[in-house]
């Protein structure tokens, strides 16, 4: 049956517009969960608030599961999935400089947009120079091309690169992240900060 | 109770479902009928002999030819370079990376169409690409390229080019009026070196 818009079941214009719904409704879930709070995001790399990390992989893992029981039940091809392509350099690069941003701005760009919405200063900002960054990289890309086509590597999916299964990878990550979730827990109590 | 302790009840037991179930056992065939139906009318399956003589011709390395008839009639007579891999065992797994890979342009042929068309439908049905069908099998192949029939006087210089090329061809090939020569000992005997299917492309989304 799935995806949908591949398989044609929905158009592409039926496709944006359930991104439309979903983006508005993840927007507001992030704005009400706090997440327009640049300290509550900056609390993930001192660790006195680590609620990011903990709705983040829950997502993940959510998402996972519910992906590989759909592919269970034939509800979903997952071969049809769009997986990103992966070059290896730019991927590193630009992991670094989103999280240097994110430690410097206290925000990453979805929940920049959700502090904006509700009026934040510093949110507005942080939009601000995202678009700048837009406009370096767009104006020289043929600057950066090189790097930003370097190593590229295909569609590769980490179980496959591990050589496991789907199935066996959900259950170690699963494990992981719970694991990562007593260790947020732990910091939180050793680093705690007063009420904001 | 915590709601971490809460997620592990929940999740732990999920993911070890997950992990103990196979994976992929759901849609074994890629295409639909249908889809199958609509490629199959299109006929791009099809290569024509004389496509298939010159790439043997010039030794072109993405040619492979695979014989779908039995071992028997592949020992009497086969194309040059030709593996076997009889009908009746196409879908073993020993096959599988020379059916399902993206490097060569797999051809197959049996005597008449039938055959060949049916492996082909098989495996394009699995989702393998490349593989093809030598139009019209061995029959044809000796009509066109080993005994091309001369046009007559009064036919284009187009079906005259094409005449000369079956006739030089079919000669380079071991034709003329001898049938059923020996090819055998200039086919290489062990398989090509296959390299494993990459993973296809995927259908382009959006994030």
């Amino acid at each position: 049956m799935g995806p949908l818009a591949v398989n044609e079941i929905i158009s592409e214009n039926t496709n944006l517009l359930l991104a439309f719904i979903i983006g508005i409704g993840f927007g507001f879930v992030l704005e009400q969960s706090g997440f327009s709070s640049s300290r509550k995001l900056a609390g993930v790399f001192y660790g006195y608030d680590t609620v990011v990390l903990k709705v983040f992989f829950t997502a993940a893992i959510t998402a996972m599961l519910g992906l590989l029981f759909f592919s269970l039940f034939g509800w979903i091809d997952l071969d049809l999935v769009y997986v990103n392509p992966t070059y290896l350099t730019s991927a590193i690069v630009g992991g670094i400089i989103m999280g240097v941003g994110f430690i410097m701005g206290g925000y990453c760009p979805g929940t920049s947009f959700c502090g904006a919405s509700i009026g934040k200063i510093d949110a507005m900002v942080f939009v601000g120079g995202l678009f700048i960054g837009v406009i370096i990289f767009g104006a020289g890309y043929g600057i950066w091309e090189k790097m930003y086509m370097a190593k590229f590597l295909g569609f590769p999916k980490v179980s496959t690169a591990l050589g496991l299964s789907d199935g066996i990878f959900a259950l170690i990550l699963i494990i992981v992240a719970l694991g990562m979730f007593w260790v947020a827990e732990w910091a939180e109590k050793k680093f705690p900060k007063a009420e904001y | 109770m915590r709601p971490r302790s809460l997620l592990a009840l929940f999740l732990i037991p999920m993911g070890l479902i997950i992990a103990a179930v196979p994976q992929n056992t759901t849609r074994p065939y890629k295409l639909t009928a249908e889809e199958l139906l609509a490629e199959a009318n299109t006929r791009t399956q099809f290569v024509t002999p004389e496509v298939v003589a010159d790439m043997i011709i010039k030794k072109d390395p993405s040619l492979r030819l695979i014989d779908v008839r039995s071992q028997d009639e592949f020992e009497k007579y086969s194309l040059p370079g030709a593996i076997n891999i009889p009908y009746a065992d196409l879908l073993s797994d020993e096959h599988t990376d020379i059916l399902n890979q993206d490097v060569f342009m797999n051809v197959f042929y049996s005597n008449g169409t039938l055959t060949a068309n049916e492996a082909w439908m098989l495996t394009r049905q699995l989702g393998y690409e490349n593989n093809y069908v030598l139009e019209g099998g061995l029959n044809y192949w000796f009509d066109t390229i080993l005994n091309p029939e001369k046009p007559s006087d009064s036919s284009s210089d187009e079906e005259f080019a094409k005449y000369d090329f079956r006739k030089s061809a079919g000669m380079a090939l071991g034709g003329g009026n001898v049938i059923m020569p020996s090819q055998e000992q200039s086919a290489p005997s062990t398989k090509p070196a296959v390299k494993a299917a990459s993973k296809k492309k995927k259908a382009a989304g959006g994030c």
